[in-house]
């Protein structure tokens, strides 16, 4: 009998309680590289379930690693003891109750498939390629492989396999530390073409062979590679959400169906579009569908769960934001930095925070390759730079989309190291606020 | 586990390894949380176990860990950590190096006034329970929470050198939180502020007295909705120390991780400004700013008897009257600068990789009280309480916002003023620098969420600090 089943049995043997688990077994490989030569090489393995029990509105919850039926069963008992200590929360209507399935199929297992001895032959090709332009590469090759269970007392029973690769590389310049970034991120392998990969890293560090120059504060016509205007649909999906809503938080509070952005905006989060990493349901278990967010500039849909579906009678809609994909527009990438008289080009974002969420304001910083575009041309490299914006400024002011997407890969970094990808293109953004220099690269 | 930890760093001890580390946790932890004055969470986590294995192959670490004992698994992990180091070290142009250290065997064993775990549940919920009731009363605070997090963790270190060290500690982290509305805009207070965590058991919670500020900041919240906006282009400002803690931490503390001098954080974390010829003579700050870390100080999250690679705790100054004497670093790294390790490597869990990271990072105390600074102002501003927090990939450009400033005139404190925001360029910043207050003010402030490293680890960390002055900085940043 396999723990899944333990779980099962456990929410019959107790009818008293309803319960929500949720377990994990998880693996990585994680291979971590600078001044190309690796740093450290990481195994690790873990499995740990995660559970909530409820007794009508009063609920308790905890995490147990390693677990076994007697340790799961001990626990019921501790919780038994002091759940009806506990308060109610007056919110609470039930646990998830969406039964539906997506296919259980087996996944390659990336670990297996992608050796640290093949992570170490292609990072050395790629060293090899940049060492003649003096730079240097930096990184992580990471695969992880995760199975996770999810068994409730309303007869839920799910099962997600998932084994995500990712490859975020800069080649750093020995002297001056310009750095350009390239990455893969997907489920398949077969994808990754080193050729090209190479092809384009090269091509950054190429135009990374400029002069390096200083811009003062002020209003800029920038290009925004995909992966920035992913950041900020990214920072800006937190306000999508339904907690957020509750939590007084929200941009979108009162600004449902209404137009909120320019009409060449469309966003949705789906995880079936093609080349993503594909995640079957979301925390509660429920399957993971597509949702439209942004409309042709209006605003569509919140990303509602299951507990504030009940607590503020909305529709559950069974996404959580990690497969945003912006609709593509109509001009080329070249024709967008053709037409800038003096601009910039921001390859990547950094240390972003919200100084007033409601108000989508934040500071943030330019990384990983800042150009000035003159006269159509990207004729210098730029010092990281700082920016104090609104995120719905930066969209209202979007005048031009590039005709085709990418698939970029992120990651949250913190516990299981979840990678997922957004789909995008690059954007022109007529005003863009620079408020500062950091003065370095 | 003593005996587990034992086989396994006799097993590893093989003449392929120059070097070789085990560790193993156990962490026990707790999550109280009400939100708008109801019980949304009450979570733990018990005996949650982590063994990790680290070896130096051919001048190349391999690390594997995991959480679960079981002998296959042991074997498995060990050969991991072998396999990794020795493939690893094809694509490695540098071997690592560094000289032993004499083997240290004891223990550390904290003792909370009031242990959280020992506690009876519903003491805590209905401690947490009043709080979070007195936060709902005004109609104007449309959001609201209050929450307390508790962690126990039982470590053992050992290494190849014959270093056993065991540890039990426990850290609490207190938090309240209230966003005040007039339909038009929202403006938040929390208490006691984002460098909450600190050394000791439910005590802490007790000490920092939420229920008795819950009016304060409600009220604030709502003074700030009407409140202005600070005008000029510059001005002087004295940081309050738990702001001040996290201006040390990001401009100072990340700044001084040596890793980041060698790109070993380029991927994510980033890299620093300061480069090996500065230290000895780079003027940092201005003559009386005064920066250590101190991993010997019991009072403070970081205090250890060895890091998580076997140095020995120690003190070391960062900063001595505003020159750049050290840095934080680890065995690899500090012989590279021609320093001596400073006992800085630890991970979060044992199954975590040792990175360079803060430990007690310290700005020492100057003299006098907070209000003999404010009198002895003419015109200013106090800040206190972070909203926002960046700093670019050098550590070098950084801005802050905070929840609240008071503007000081001739002395006094006058009218609040909303979000006051700042920037600066780090040595400029210190430089400016010319009143720190003293002993009397000076305390520890702390996190537990100290971000870095790919897999992410979150760690505990103390700040000492007393409110200090800096002349003439840029606060005109607007949206």
């Amino acid at each position: 009998m396999s723990f899944r089943d333990d779980l099962a049995q456990i929410c019959e043997e107790y009818p008293e309680l309803k319960f929500d688990f949720r377990f994990m077994e998880w693996e990585t490989d994680f291979c971590r590289f600078y001044q190309s030569q690796i740093n450290y090489n990481i195994s690790k393995t873990s499995f740990i379930l995660y559970a909530d029990i409820y007794k009508g509105k009063k609920s308790y919850g905890f995490s147990l690693v390693n677990p076994t039926k007697n340790l799961l069963t001990e626990k019921i008992e501790e919780v038994k003891e002091i759940i009806d200590q506990l308060p109610e929360d007056p919110d609470f209507v039930d646990i998830e109750d969406d039964l539906t399935k997506s296919e259980e199929k087996e996944k390659i297992n990336n670990i297996e498939k992608v050796s640290l001895e093949k992570k170490i032959s292609i990072l050395s090709q790629i060293a090899e390629a940049v060492k003649p332009f003096h730079f240097n590469i930096f990184g992580t090759f990471i695969a992880n492989y995760q199975t996770v269970f999810m068994v409730n007392s309303n007869g839920l029973n799910k099962k997600e396999i998932s084994s995500p690769i990712m490859l975020q590389l800069k080649a750093v310049h020995e002297e001056t530390e310009v750095t350009v970034l390239e990455s893969f991120g997907g489920e398949n392998f077969d994808t990754f073409d080193l050729d090209l990969f190479i092809k384009n890293l090269m091509m950054k560090v190429k135009a990374a062979d400029k002069k390096i120059i200083d811009v003062e504060p002020g209003e800029y016509e920038v290009i925004l590679a995909p992966r920035c205007i992913g950041e900020y649909f990214d920072y800006l999906e937190g306000s999508m959400s339904a907690a957020s809503l509750d939590a007084g938080r929200s941009f979108f509070e009162g600004k449902l169906n209404k137009q909120v952005f320019p009409s060449t905006i469309s966003l949705v989060d789906d995880p079936t579009e093609p080349g993503m990493i594909r995640r079957s349901y979301n925390y509660d278990g429920h399957v993971y569908k597509k949702v439209v967010l942004i409309e042709n500039g209006v605003f569509r849909n919140f990303l509602v769960n299951n507990y504030y579906s009940h607590k503020l009678r909305m529709k559950k809609t069974g996404g959580i934001g990690a497969s945003l994909v912006m609709k593509p527009g109509e001009k080329s990438l070249e024709e967008m930095i053709s037409g800038i008289k003096y601009g910039l080009y921001i390859s990547n974002l950094h240390y972003m925070n919200f100084i007033n969420q409601k108000e989508t304001s934040l500071t943030g910083l330019t990384r990983d390759g800042t150009f000035l575009i003159e006269n159509g041309e990207i004729t210098s490299v730029v010092n990281n730079l700082r920016f104090t914006e609104k995120i719905s400024d930066i969209l209202n002011s979007i005048t031009e989309i590039e005709n085709k997407t990418y698939v970029v890969p992120m990651s949250s970094n913190y516990g299981n190291f979840n990678i997922y990808t957004m789909k995008m293109p690059h954007v022109k953004v007529k005003k863009f606020k620079i408020s500062s220099s950091t003065k370095t690269i | 586990m003593k005996k587990l930890v034992y086989d396994l760093i006799n097993k590893i001890n093989i003449p392929e390894i120059s070097f070789a580390d085990v560790r193993f946790t156990s962490t026990d932890s707790q999550e109280i949380y009400f939100e708008k004055g109801e019980l949304k969470h009450f979570v733990s986590k018990t005996d949650a176990i982590a063994v990790g294995i680290r070896v130096l192959i051919n001048g190349c670490w391999g690390f594997a860990g995991t959480t679960d004992l079981s002998k296959y698994s042991l074997e498995k992990m060990m050969k991991k950590a072998i396999e990794n180091a020795r493939t690893g070290s094809k694509f490695r142009k540098e071997k690592v190096t560094f000289e032993p250290l004499k083997p240290i065997v004891d223990s550390y064993f904290f003792k909370p006034e009031e242990d959280p775990f020992l506690m009876d549940e519903s003491e805590k919920i209905e401690f947490h329970k009043k709080i979070a009731r007195k936060l709902t009363k005004n109609d104007k605070i449309i959001h609201s929470y209050v929450y307390s997090e508790f962690y126990r963790q039982y470590k053992i270190y050992a290494n190849t050198e014959g270093t056993f060290v065991d540890s039990l500690v426990y850290d609490s982290l207190p938090m309240m939180y209230v966003l005040a509305s007039n339909g038009k805009e929202a403006m938040n207070r929390t208490y006691p502020g984002s460098m909450n965590g600190r050394r000791g058991g439910f005590e802490i919670i007790r000490k920092v007295k939420m229920e008795d500020n819950t009016e304060k900041i409600i009220e604030e919240a709502i003074k700030l909705l009407d409140a202005p906006r600070i005008e000029e282009e510059k001005a002087d400002i004295i940081i309050g120390s738990g702001h001040l803690a996290l201006q040390l931490h990001e401009s100072v503390g990340h700044a001084t991780e040596a890793d980041r001098i060698f790109g070993k954080e380029i991927s994510y974390a980033g890299k620093t400004f300061i480069k090996p010829s500065m230290l000895g003579n780079f003027k940092y700050g201005s003559e009386i700013v005064n920066i250590y870390s101190d991993s010997t100080d019991p009072g403070g999250m970081g205090f250890h008897l060895v890091d998580d690679e076997g140095t020995p705790g120690r003190k070391v100054d960062i900063i001595k009257n505003g020159i750049l004497l050290d840095q934080q670093t680890s065995r690899e790294c500090a012989p590279q600068l021609g320093l001596k390790p400073s006992s800085n490597m630890k991970a979060s869990f044992a199954d975590d990789y040792p990175l360079v990271r803060m430990t007690n990072f310290c700005l020492a105390p100057g003299k006098g009280s907070l209000e003999d600074l404010i009198k002895s102002t003419e015109h200013g501003y106090f800040i206190d309480f972070t909203k926002t927090w960046s700093i670019d990939d050098n550590r070098n450009n950084f801005q802050f916002t905070t929840e609240i400033g008071w503007r000081i005139e001739n002395g006094e404190i006058k009218n609040i003023v909303k979000e006051p925001t700042y920037y600066g360029i780090t040595p400029e910043f210190w430089n400016a620098c010319d009143a720190i207050c003293g002993p009397e003010e000076w305390e520890f402030q702390g996190t537990f969420h100290c971000g870095k490293g790919e897999p992410g680890q979150s760690m505990h960390l103390s700040h000492g600090v007393a409110p200090a002055r800096f002349k003439n900085i840029t606060v005109n940043i607007r949206v």
